[in-house]
C-alpha cells in the first residue's frame, strides 16, 4: 500500500517535471514524433524508379518483326518497359561503367540476333540483365519489375500471334490472302473447296462416273470435317493467348501493404524513442538530483521507482500512438480501426520500450549520457525492425521489442483477421518488459544502496 | 540530554578486500548532539549511510530503546531534492513519501519551521546555497525524526549561514529532544556545536569523548601520519 503511494506520488511529480521543462519534453516527445513522421513519409512515398541502362546491340538489317496488323520493332520493346523504369540507353562499355559505378542499378541488353529470333520463332528472343551484385535488394526489386514487364510485352505478342493463328484458320475455312512470319499467299478455303467438290461430285454422277463421284464425295466430307474441327479450335487459341487473366483493381489510395509499412515504422520509431529516451532521462535525473538516497531509505524503493516510470513511459508513448494513428486517419484516407486493440498493443510496446530506457537510466550516471546511449541503442534496432521479411533483422531488434511491436502495428493495420500471431507478439512484448525491468530495478538497487 | 536512543554494536563495512569500517561501537542518547571528524576516507560518510539506512552494514547490528527501529533524518552532502519542483512541492512530496496523512498541512509546518516563507513558491533550483541547504534539511524533518543524521552540512555555507543553521540545529534539538549525528572536517565546528565528537581514522574510532576534552593538537595527535 505504501509502495503504491509513493509510486502515484513520484509519478504526478514526474508528469510535473516533465510539465516545466519544456526543452527535454521537446527532445523525449517532439523530436521522436517529427523523425516519425518523416519516417512515415519516407516509407510510404512513391515507389523509387530505378535507372536502367539499355543497351541495344540488335542493329542489324532486319530492324522490326510484323505481327498481324501490328510491326514491332526493338524501340517499341523499350518504350513499353519505360512504364516501369527509367531507361537509359548506352552503348556496352558506357552501360558496364555506369553499373559499376552504380549510376544505374542494372543493365538490359537487347542481344544480336533478337528480331530475327522474334520473326523467326523458332527459339524464343531473350533479353538480358546485368544486376550489381553490391545491392541485392534493389537487384531483386529489379528483376520482379521487368519479369512482370517481359510477361506483360510476351501477353501482348502471344495474342496477337495467336489473332493471327485465327486469322489464318478463318483463312483455311472461308479463304483469301495471308501474311505471317513474313510469308504471304492466297487460299482457296474449306468451305470454298466444299462447294467445289460438291459441285465436281454432281457432275460425275451426271457424266455416269458414280464410283468417282464416291470418292469425291469422301474428300468433300472430309474437308467438311476438318472445317468443323477447326471451329472448335477457335477457343482453345484463345485460351493459349491468356490461359489466366489478372484482373487489377486499383483499391482505396494509401491502403497498400507500403503505406502500412510507413505508419508500422512511424509508429515504431516514435513509441521506440518515446520510451527509451523519456524513462532514460527521467531515472538519471533522480540520480541527479541526487535524491536516490533519501528515497532508498523506505520512501521508494528501486522496485517502485522502476514501475512508476516504467508505466508513465507507456502511459506516454500509448498517447504517442494515439495521436499519430489519429493524425493519419484524419489527414489521409487510409482507415485506422480496431481502436480497442490498440490500446494493449501501444500498451506494451511503451512498456517494453520504456523498460529498456530505465535500464540503459539505471546504469548511465548522468541524464545526458543516458539520452545519448538511449538514442544510439534505440534508432538502429527501431530502423532494423522495419526490414520485411528478415528473421535476423526480426530478432535484432526483438531485443528492446521493436521487432515484435513493428510486425504487431502492421498486422493492425493490414490482416483482415487478427492472427495468434498478434496475440504472441504482445506476449513478447512483456516479457522483454519483465527482463528489462528486473534488470533497471537490480542496477538501480545497486545504485541506491551503494 | 535524554535517555539513550541507539546502540551500535560491532558494526562493520566491507567493499570488497577494503575495510571501510572496523567493528565499531557507538552509543547515541536523545537530545544529543555527536559531531563526526576525521581526514578524508575515514568512513564518516559511511557511517551516517549505515545509520541512515542507506547502505547496509557487513556486520554489527544497530539496537534502538524500545526495539524498533525510529525515524531517522537524512541530510546528505549534496541537497537531495527536485530542483523542477518549488519549495512547498518538493515538502509536500516528501511528506507524502513519509506518510503524512496531510502532506500539504505537514508542508506548510515546515515552511513555518525552517523560516522558508518567503521563498514557499519559488523553484528549488533557483535558490540560495543557504536557503537550498535548510530546504535540505526541513526535508529531512519531513518523518518527525527522532534522530538527524547530516553528512558534512555546512562546507558549502558561508561563515553567516553556517551560524544561521547551527543555530536552527540548536533549536531543534532543544525542542524536539533529537539527536544530532553531523560530519565535519572542521574541529573547530566539532567542538563548538556538539556535545562529544567521533575521530575517525581509517575506519576506525580513535577517540569517542566531550568535545571540550579535545582540542587541535590532541587531535592531529590522534591521526598522527593520517593527518
Amino acid at each position: 500500500m505504501r509502495a503504491l503511494r509513493a509510486g502515484r506520488l513520484l509519478f504526478a511529480k514526474d508528469l510535473r517535471v516533465l510539465g516545466r521543462s519544456r526543452g527535454l519534453l521537446a527532445v523525449l516527445i517532439g523530436y521522436p514524433i517529427v523523425i516519425a513522421i518523416l519516417l512515415a513519409i519516407a516509407l510510404s512515398g512513391g515507389d523509387r524508379r530505378p535507372s536502367i541502362a539499355f543497351v541495344n546491340l540488335d542493329t542489324g538489317a532486319a530492324r522490326t518483326v510484323q505481327v498481324g496488323e501490328e510491326r514491332l520493332s526493338v524501340d517499341d520493346y523499350a518504350t513499353r518497359l519505360e512504364d516501369d523504369v527509367d531507361l537509359v540507353r548506352l552503348g556496352p562499355a558506357q552501360a558496364d561503367e555506369a553499373l559499376a559505378d552504380g549510376r544505374v542499378s542494372a543493365v538490359l541488353t537487347v542481344p544480336q540476333g533478337f528480331i530475327a529470333d522474334l520473326q523467326s520463332g523458332l527459339k524464343p528472343p531473350v533479353l538480358k540483365l546485368a544486376t550489381n551484385p553490391r545491392s541485392p535488394i534493389e537487384a531483386q526489386a529489379i528483376e520482379r519489375n521487368l519479369e512482370s514487364a517481359v510477361f506483360r510485352l510476351n501477353q501482348a505478342l502471344a495474342t496477337a500471334y495467336v489473332t493471327q493463328v485465327l486469322n489464318l484458320v478463318d483463312l483455311i475455312q472461308n479463304g483469301g490472302t495471308v501474311g505471317i512470319f513474313g510469308r504471304s499467299g492466297t487460299l482457296l478455303g474449306l468451305e470454298e473447296s466444299g462447294r467445289n467438290l460438291a459441285a465436281v461430285e454432281k457432275a460425275l454422277r451426271a457424266d455416269g462416273k458414280p464410283a468417282l463421284a464416291k470418292k469425291v464425295a469422301a474428300l468433300r466430307d472430309y474437308v467438311g470435317g476438318v472445317g468443323g474441327n477447326l471451329e472448335l479450335a477457335k477457343p482453345a487459341a484463345q485460351a493459349i493467348a491468356s490461359p489466366i487473366r489478372l484482373e487489377v483493381r486499383e483499391g482505396p489510395p494509401g491502403r497498400e501493404p507500403l503505406s502500412a509499412l510507413g505508419i508500422a515504422g512511424a509508429l515504431v520509431v516514435g513509441i521506440g524513442l518515446v520510451g527509451v529516451l523519456l524513462a532514460a532521462a527521467l531515472l538519471s535525473a533522480e540520480r541527479e538530483d541526487h535524491v536516490l538516497s533519501r528515497l532508498g531509505r523506505g520512501l521508494a524503493g528501486p522496485g517502485t521507482i522502476i514501475w512508476q516510470k516504467a508505466l508513465l513511459a507507456a502511459v506516454a508513448c500509448t498517447v504517442v500512438g494515439y495521436v499519430l494513428l489519429g493524425v493519419v486517419a484524419l489527414t489521409t484516407s487510409i482507415t485506422i480501426g480496431r481502436w480497442l486493440l490498440w490500446l494493449p498493443a501501444l500498451l506494451l510496446a511503451g512498456l517494453a520500450s520504456g523498460a529498456f530506457g530505465l535500464l540503459i537510466g539505471a546504469l548511465a550516471r548522468e541524464t545526458r549520457t543516458a539520452l545519448l546511449a538511449g538514442l544510439m541503442l534505440a534508432l538502429p534496432l527501431a530502423v532494423i525492425a522495419l526490414i520485411p521479411g528478415n528473421d535476423i533483422a526480426y530478432w535484432a531488434s526483438a531485443f528492446a521489442g521493436f521487432g515484435p511491436a513493428a510486425r504487431i502495428f502492421q498486422g493492425l493495420l493490414v490482416d483482415p483477421d487478427v492472427t495468434s500471431s498478434t496475440y504472441v507478439g504482445m506476449g513478447i512484448l512483456a516479457v522483454v518488459a519483465l527482463v528489462y525491468g528486473v534488470a533497471a530495478r537490480v542496477a538501480l538497487g545497486r545504485r541506491m544502496h551503494a | 540530554m535524554g535517555g539513550p536512543l541507539l546502540q551500535a554494536r560491532g558494526l562493520t563495512r566491507r567493499y570488497g578486500a577494503l575495510e571501510a569500517l572496523a567493528p565499531l561501537d557507538i552509543r547515541i542518547a536523545r537530545g544529543e548532539r555527536i559531531a563526526l571528524t576525521g581526514p578524508n576516507g575515514a568512513g564518516k560518510t559511511t557511517l551516517l549511510t549505515i545509520l541512515a539506512g542507506v547502505q547496509a552494514p557487513s556486520g554489527g547490528a544497530l539496537e534502538w530503546d524500545g526495539g524498533a527501529a525510529q525515524p531517522v533524518g537524512w541530510v546528505p552532502q549534496r541537497p537531495a531534492l527536485y530542483p523542477r519542483l518549488t519549495t512547498r512541492e518538493n515538502l509536500r512530496l516528501f511528506a507524502g513519501l513519509e506518510g503524512a496523512d496531510d502532506p500539504a498541512a505537514a508542508a506548510e509546518a515546515l515552511i513555518v519551521r525552517a523560516d522558508l516563507g518567503e521563498f514557499a513558491d519559488r523553484r528549488a533550483g533557483a535558490l540560495s546555497t543557504g536557503t537550498t541547504q535548510r530546504l535540505n534539511l526541513a526535508i529531512a524533518l519531513a518523518g518527525a525524526p527522532s534522530l538527524l543524521l547530516l553528512d558534512e552540512p555546512t562546507g558549502t555555507l558561508s561563515p553567516d549561514q553556517r551560524v544561521r543553521l547551527w543555530g536552527w540545529m540548536d533549536d531543534l534539538v532543544r525542542a524536539d529532544d533529537m539527536a544530532l549525528v553531523f560530519s565535519t572536517q572542521s574541529m573547530e565546528e566539532a567542538s563548538r556545536n556538539a556535545d562529544r565528537v567521533l575521530v575517525l581514522g581509517r575506519g576506525r574510532l580513535l577517540h569517542d569523548g566531550p568535545a571540550a576534552a579535545l582540542d587541535e593538537a590532541g587531535f592531529m595527535a590522534l591521526l598522527g601520519d593520517d593527518a
